[in-house]
């Protein structure tokens, strides 16, 4: 669906390229994410994707297509949602969906009011949206960019500034929009959010991506498959998770005391990325 | 065309619930009082006054256009500054649709404008086509002076200070009124003075062909200059 090769790209007042060579391939219906520091070029990454911003080196490729031939019905395939709210603030929600919906002649346009519902907005539509908080922005960003019923999403830190509550929905919402068979490039710094939505990851750092896997492959790749054990006395011992059931050691290591904790030494993606790339991801 | 109608109608909704912007929208009605009632009425009782009549018609043809140009630039900035512009580089609305919706209407209802004072103020004897001709580049400092300023700023505070310039700059070539002789073309580099030129000419009774020539040419390459450097900022 995606297929993007030797992508470079250098903003105007810039010395030194922001994007350094990305290869990534992106099928359809899969999640990908791009997971990284602030800066580290995932932004300009999405913007080179929905054609925001051009002068950029190497291929791009949309659904067989490469994007500079794609026209305006480009954005009909596309769907985008922005890291940061960014609405009309003397119109209510309800206007500012109807308003952007208006640009979509040919769109599949989703039922307004279950839209809201399904963000738990329905009480809120008709209030000026200066009146809402900006979680309750955010949600309304998401279902602006679903609303024509795109095949392509790009959704830019998707749970930034949503409550824990809320940035559950909206990953169980991308959940189900890759059920539907939408192709969908999140970016974040969020591991957990990567982890939990994400077929594929790669981490970026400085504009270069340092790995791509599955979230589990990376995990297991750096964590370690055992099993931790620690005593109400203190005393701490690691069991292999392979043959785990008849390992006498572990057994009798149960029976020498009373247990506190047992814990598998399973590695983060947070962990693995620094492993990978040695910086934070909270840069 | 839907596009068109719903975004002005949404620009519409803004401003009028918007009671900074709001309140221009009423600007028009007293630019009519005082040239319908004001002006005469002081030209009767001060004799010299006479010779100023083009220049109190000058004023309220570019007063006119300020309405929208200062009303669309704070849209546009609020757009900016509200981040509502990236919006705008992705939907399937090509940049001079979008010009074209955000201008149609301020533009039109400009030169409407216009067109109402040239037949009812009561100082000169001008031909209806000859009004429309000079309303319909008077309207023309709308896009310019709108894209021009947004391609500049980035939110509200920087935008009123380049609205203070731009006024200056667009008021400037009355002055020429007090220039006499060709010289008072050095000022033929601002582009309203062309707007200018054209009003007092038809006031007089004077051709303007050639005024209004210049000023329909000058006005096209500053609204494709400015739109260039507008479509290059304003969406990214």
């Amino acid at each position: 669906m995606i297929h993007v090769e030797d992508l470079n790209f250098t903003y105007l007042k810039n010395d030194n390229p922001t994007l350094k060579g990305l290869n990534f391939t992106i099928e359809r219906g899969e999640v990908f994410g791009f997971l990284g520091p602030s800066g580290a070029g995932k932004s300009t990454a999405q913007k080179v994707l929905y054609k925001i911003l051009d002068g950029y080196q190497g291929s791009v490729i949309i659904d067989g297509k490469s994007i500079s031939d794609w026209g305006k019905d480009y954005f009909e395939k596309i769907g985008v949602g922005f890291e940061l709210p960014n609405h009309y603030l003397k119109l209510t929600g309800k206007e500012n969906l109807e308003l952007f919906a208006s640009f979509y002649p040919n769109g599949n346009h989703k039922d307004l009011v279950s839209l809201f519902e399904m963000v738990d907005l329905q009480d809120a539509m008709d209030k000026p949206v200066e009146a809402y908080s900006k979680g309750m922005k955010m949600r309304l960003n998401f279902i602006r960019s679903i609303q024509h019923n795109p095949d392509i999403l790009f959704f830019d830190e998707p749970t930034s500034g949503l409550d824990p509550v809320n940035a559950h929905k909206i990953k169980q919402h991308i959940l189900d929009l890759k059920s539907q068979g939408k192709t969908i490039f999140v970016t974040t710094h969020s591991m957990e959010t990567a982890d939990s939505i994400c077929d594929r990851v790669s981490f970026l750092v400085d504009g270069k991506i340092q790995a791509t896997d599955s979230p589990s492959n990376l995990k297991n790749n750096y964590g370690k498959e055992v099993v931790s054990v620690e005593l109400t006395d203190g005393t701490t011992k690691e069991f292999s998770l392979h043959g785990l059931g008849e390992n006498v050691g572990f057994t009798s290591f149960l029976n020498q005391g009373d247990v506190k904790r047992i814990q598998t030494l399973e590695a983060t993606l947070e962990e693995v990325f620094i492993a990978i790339t040695g910086q934070s991801l909270q840069v | 065309m839907n596009k068109i109608v719903k975004l002005a109608f949404a620009d519409f909704k803004i401003i009028f619930r918007d009671p900074s912007l709001r309140s221009f929208i009423f600007l028009p009605i007293l630019l009519f009082a005082l040239m319908v009632w004001a002006v005469p009425a002081l030209v009767d009782r001060y004799d010299f006054l006479i010779p100023y009549q083009p220049l109190f018609l000058v004023i309220a043809v570019i007063e006119n256009t300020q309405m929208f140009c200062f009303i669309s630039t704070m849209v546009l900035i609020d757009e900016k500054e509200t981040d509502v512009a990236k919006v705008y580089g992705v939907v399937p609305l090509t940049k001079t649709e979008y010009m074209f919706s955000r201008f149609l209407i301020p533009y039109l209802f400009t030169l409407l404008l216009n067109v109402i004072m040239f037949t009812v103020q009561p100082l000169f004897d001008i031909s209806f086509g000859t009004g429309v001709l000079i309303s319909s580049l008077a309207a023309l400092v709308v896009p310019v002076y709108v894209l021009a300023i947004n391609s500049l700023v980035q939110n509200r505070m920087q935008g009123m200070v380049y609205v203070k310039a731009f006024n200056l700059v667009v008021l400037a070539p009355i002055a020429a009124f007090f220039v006499p002789g060709k010289m008072q073309h050095l000022f033929g580099v601002l582009p309203t003075h062309w707007i200018f030129k054209s009003v007092e000419n038809a006031s007089l009774g004077l051709p303007n062909f050639i005024t209004l020539g210049i000023g329909f040419v000058f006005f096209s390459f500053l609204i494709w200059f400015t739109s260039r450097r507008f479509i290059k900022r304003h969406f990214v």
